[in-house]
């Protein structure tokens, strides 16, 4: 059976006949398409135009827009700096890096919101000033909480320092000058509020502080029950709230942006040591007390009490709920973990939280045109399941350039992907044939190690020889190495340009031998015999005596081989259908050539002249 | 920076009737259609675009379903028909043509669906006939039939391909030489069934499991891509209005549990996983598409509703997730 958590989101699709019709749809790499259709597969249609609109919809603008662009980049850095931390570092210096990741990761988000601001105001009346305004503000919670989590869970603030760190946190995220802070200060027994805000690099130990404080307590609290402040209600009130009074703080609301100003407060005039573990206690009643049962907590509020009661999965859950975004999820969650604060809870399937936040948020990634990369590695750093989700989203990338091409490809390499590789090479080596880039396409097959496509590419340069006299991509063919053993056919086609440029150089003899051996070998295609013949022509029409004896009578049994309708293993002989004169005057030629050649070789090789 | 689910493109396909099927090709960037009108269309749909790029013709009937074909192998489209035909479209020099015509069925052709890449080009069509045939490409035009009758009493609606995993060790084959997969296969069928194919040694294919647990026709399969676990997971749609996610334990043999995602109150058509198998998009006859997750727990969690309707074109409204936890 399943559950619910929370509303699932409906989405409307425009112009959709909702009464008769269904929605098909499908999945692309990065999106969905939806269309209206009707399932119900009737032979006759019912002639009824139906909506002949496909949506493509996708989850998820952030990745395209420019500023959040920066927020993924940076991060990213960040991220990565991470993972290679020095697993050695323990105790307080491990503590101290992991404290200033966290800084850096808020500065981040800091820096973002304020760009983000900037947009907001310069364009404050239109919408896209309004979204970026909301942006701004759910920038800003997000970096409120994460603060939070570092004091609590990073920084672990032990007793007494704690609700410093608390202040600065209300402070620097409250717009508010805490007023009554100010008020403090100008009135009676400021020398004791000053030594009490002097606590940093106090040498004091946390009892010295609580006596200290106890005493200046109950030194109020007995001008209170003596009236010395009747005369003057503000200042009445004004110890009351340095008391701790809740009833007091509550009356001035107002000046109380919210429930954990108020909580701090509360713990500044009343529990100014509060430890760590009793923290929710007061958070609870903060809340409560705050809200007054006028209206029920928001989803921040949950997420900041989850905190103050030291869940830290229940925290990522709410914020994975609230924010719908993985960023920051994936990343909080990811220096938790860091920070050994995370039990490796084991999901369903076997892997861990972590993992699972961290992937879905690069498959976000890997939709767009160059923020893939970053993608790549966050999977990296995800050793158990990291490996297949590349694999699956590497593949999908389009090949828009020949750059991208080779950097995709570069990152499969270096993770020894083969099969991936192949793949890729296989669609680029197809996308350059069709597209008649011989040499790229055979370059490409090659990478492949792909024999069959090998094999194809050659033909066609083979094919192309023969129509056009002169092979294109000389380059690559001369320089193939060891690859020319891919497949046979490319085999042939490096050997018979090498006797093209044996010829070239006039090393006649050694471009004979060559030239017979690929018949021989059987490695040149029976199609291709009568080519090479007729390439041997001018060999054998040469003053000197090129072509021994021997080779002539190979000559001329392959000659005779390839005319003599002979039937092949699977090779096709069309060519000996077609133009019937022109084969039979060749063949003429060439029996007269060789015979003569045969007759100059018997001669000089039976006389002295030896060589 | 809420994450909202919004209309970024909408192709207008010109289609004069019915659309039966979209799909987009692998990399996002065309979309091929087909219609009751007979026609198979396809679009350029770069950077929020719509190109017409070829209006095939060649069905007698409504056009039912598309696929595309792995693109080391070319821009490819098979599709599938009333007309009892599959037709194979290919681009070549910068025109789609027919490039081939499986005649071999009797009736309706209902779906089509190829196979891994690393199998070859090899394509399954399932019937109202009963049969499923499969479609090889040998090379130089020619295509090789195999054909598997009465898998299905009364007709096949839906075929779909197991994930390619290598058997045995993942050493590197030396070029050339193919790794030995074992290829298999889902159909559903007007039997109530889903039956799971297996091809042998001798190039046969031969049933290898009968999954039992819909009460009316199977409409839709959809074996979910590997993500590396050894699991095997396989959804399932029914005339009866459930789902079911079928999952294998691998190292236990051939044990397929069921677990049924939800009961919808009308027929459920299509399942189709994403890219990730992370969700299950399910169109129903209540009119939504609704993407599942698997929670932490085991449970199936409705994450979104995608309704069709009247409504303004981007309702920006927050997309409850689900729970991590």
């Amino acid at each position: 059976m399943e559950e619910f958590d929370g509303e699932p989101t409906v989405t409307w699709i425009p112009g959709v006949n909702s009464q008769k019709k269904q929605m098909c749809f499908d999945w692309g790499p990065g999106e969905m398409l939806v269309c209206e259709t009707s399932f119900n597969k009737k032979e006759k249609s019912e002639m009824v135009a139906g909506c002949p609109f496909i949506h493509i919809i996708r989850k998820d603008i952030d990745v395209y827009s420019k500023i959040l662009r920066k927020l993924f980049n940076e991060s990213h850095g960040i991220f990565v700096g991470l993972q290679r931390i020095e697993e050695e570092l323990t105790g307080k210096s491990r503590k101290a890096q992991l404290v200033r990741v966290s800084k850096n990761y808020r500065s981040v988000i800091r820096a973002c919101m304020e760009e983000m601001h900037q947009f907001a105001v310069a364009d404050k009346d239109s919408a896209i000033g309004r979204q970026f305004s909301s942006q701004v503000s759910i920038l800003s919670a997000m970096e409120l909480i994460w603060n939070l989590c570092e004091i609590l869970f990073i920084e672990v603030a032990p007793a007494g320092p704690l609700l410093l760190y608390l202040l600065d946190w209300v402070r620097l995220h409250v717009c508010e000058v805490d007023s009554l802070s100010a008020d403090v200060l100008g009135s009676e027994n400021p020398s004791k509020h000053e030594s009490f805000w002097n606590l940093p690099g106090n040498t004091q130990t946390l009892t010295e502080l609580e006596l200290r404080w106890q005493h200046w307590h109950e030194e109020c609290e007995r001008h209170l029950q003596d009236g010395t402040f009747a005369s003057n209600p503000h200042l009445e009130s004004l110890c009351k709230v340095l008391l701790g009074d809740d009833a007091a703080l509550l009356e001035h609301k107002e000046l109380l942006s919210n429930w954990y100003h108020f909580l701090v407060t509360r713990l500044l005039y009343s529990q100014p040591t509060v430890k760590p573990m009793d923290l929710h206690l007061y958070a609870q009643s903060s809340l409560d007390l705050f809200l007054g049962g006028e209206s029920s907590p928001e989803p921040l509020d949950n997420i900041l009490m989850a905190a103050f009661e030291f869940d830290i999965h229940q925290v990522i859950k709410e914020c994975s709920i609230a924010l719908s975004n993985w960023w920051f999820v994936a990343h909080l969650t990811d220096l938790l973990d860091h920070c050994k604060l995370l039990q490796s809870h084991n999901l369903y399937f076997g892997s861990n939280m972590r993992e699972f936040l961290l992937l879905e948020y690069a498959s976000g990634l890997f939709a767009h045109h160059s923020l893939w990369q970053l993608g790549v590695d966050y999977c990296d750093h995800c050793p158990e399941l990291g490996r297949v989700s590349l694999e699956l989203h590497i593949e999908r990338i389009p090949l828009t350039t020949e750059q991208k091409a080779l950097k995709v490809l570069r990152v499969c390499e270096q993770r020894q992907m083969t099969e991936q590789v192949r793949s890729i090479c296989k669609v680029l080596a197809m996308k350059a044939v069709r597209n008649n880039r011989l040499g790229s396409a055979l370059s490409w097959s090659i990478r492949a190690k792909d024999a069959a496509f090998a094999t194809l590419v050659s033909d066609r340069f083979l094919r192309d020889y023969c129509e056009r006299g002169c092979f294109s991509d000389l380059d690559l063919i001369d320089n193939l190495g060891p690859a020319m053993m891919l497949s046979d056919r490319l085999t042939f086609l490096g050997k018979y340009r090498e006797f093209h440029r044996l010829y070239g150089e006039k090393c006649f003899v050694d471009a004979a031998s060559l030239l017979l051996s690929l018949m021989t070998s059987q490695i040149a295609p029976r199609s291709f015999w009568m080519t090479l013949l007729t390439d041997a022509l001018p060999l054998l029409e040469q003053k000197q005596v090129i072509f021994s004896a021997e080779q002539t009578y190979e000559l001329l049994r392959c000659l005779e081989d390839l005319t003599s309708g002979r039937p092949l293993c699977g090779e096709p002989d069309a060519q000996q259908l077609q133009d019937d004169d022109i084969e039979t005057t060749k063949v003429e030629i060439l029996r007269l050539a060789l015979a003569r050649n045969l007759a100059r070789s018997v001669i000089k090789e039976g006389s002295l002249e030896g060589s | 920076m809420g994450e909202t689910v919004s209309v970024i493109n909408t192709v207008d396909t010109s289609h004069e009737d019915m659309i039966h099927d979209a799909q987009m090709d692998y990399y996002g960037t065309r979309l091929a259609t087909c219609s009751s009108d007979r026609s198979v269309k396809i679009f350029d749909v770069r950077n929020g675009g719509q190109i017409l790029v070829a209006d095939l013709r060649g069905h007698e009937g409504p056009v039912w379903q598309v696929a595309w074909a792995h693109p080391m192998y070319g821009n490819i489209l098979a599709s599938c028909s009333y007309d009892r035909k599959v037709i194979i479209w290919k681009e070549e020099n910068g025109t789609w043509e027919k490039t081939h015509e499986h005649t071999g069925h009797d009736s309706s052709v209902n779906s089509v669906c190829w196979a891994p890449h690393d199998y070859g080009l090899i394509l399954a069509c399932g019937s109202s006939d009963g049969a499923i045939s499969l479609l090889t490409y040998t090379g130089l035009g020619q295509w090789e039939v195999k054909k598997i009758n009465n898998a299905h009493t009364i007709g096949c609606n839906a075929v779909s391909w197991a994930p390619a995993v290598i058997p045995g060790s993942l050493i590197d084959q030396p070029s050339g030489q193919k790794p030995n997969y074992i290829k298999k296969f889902a159909s559903g069928g007007c039997d109530n069934l889903i039956k799971l194919w297996k091809e042998e040694e001798d190039g046969q294919w031969k049933e290898e499991q009968k999954l039992e647990a819909h009460s009316d026709w199977v409409r839709d399969v959809a074996w979910a891509p590997s993500i590396g676990l050894p699991t095997s997971t396989i959804a399932s749609c029914s005339q009866d209005g459930r789902v079911f996610v079928w999952t294998c334990d691998d190292a236990s043999g051939n044990t397929w549990s069921p677990k049924l995602l939800h009961k919808f109150n009308d027929v459920v058509w299509h399942v189709s996983w994403s890219i990730t198998a992370n969700i299950l998009a399910v169109s129903g006859g209540d009119n939504k598409v609704t993407l599942w997750k698997e929670s932490v727990d085991g449970q199936w969690v409705c994450i979104s509703d995608v309704n069709k309707g009247q409504g303004p074109v981007s309702t920006s409204v927050t997309e409850g997730q689900q729970n991590d936890q």
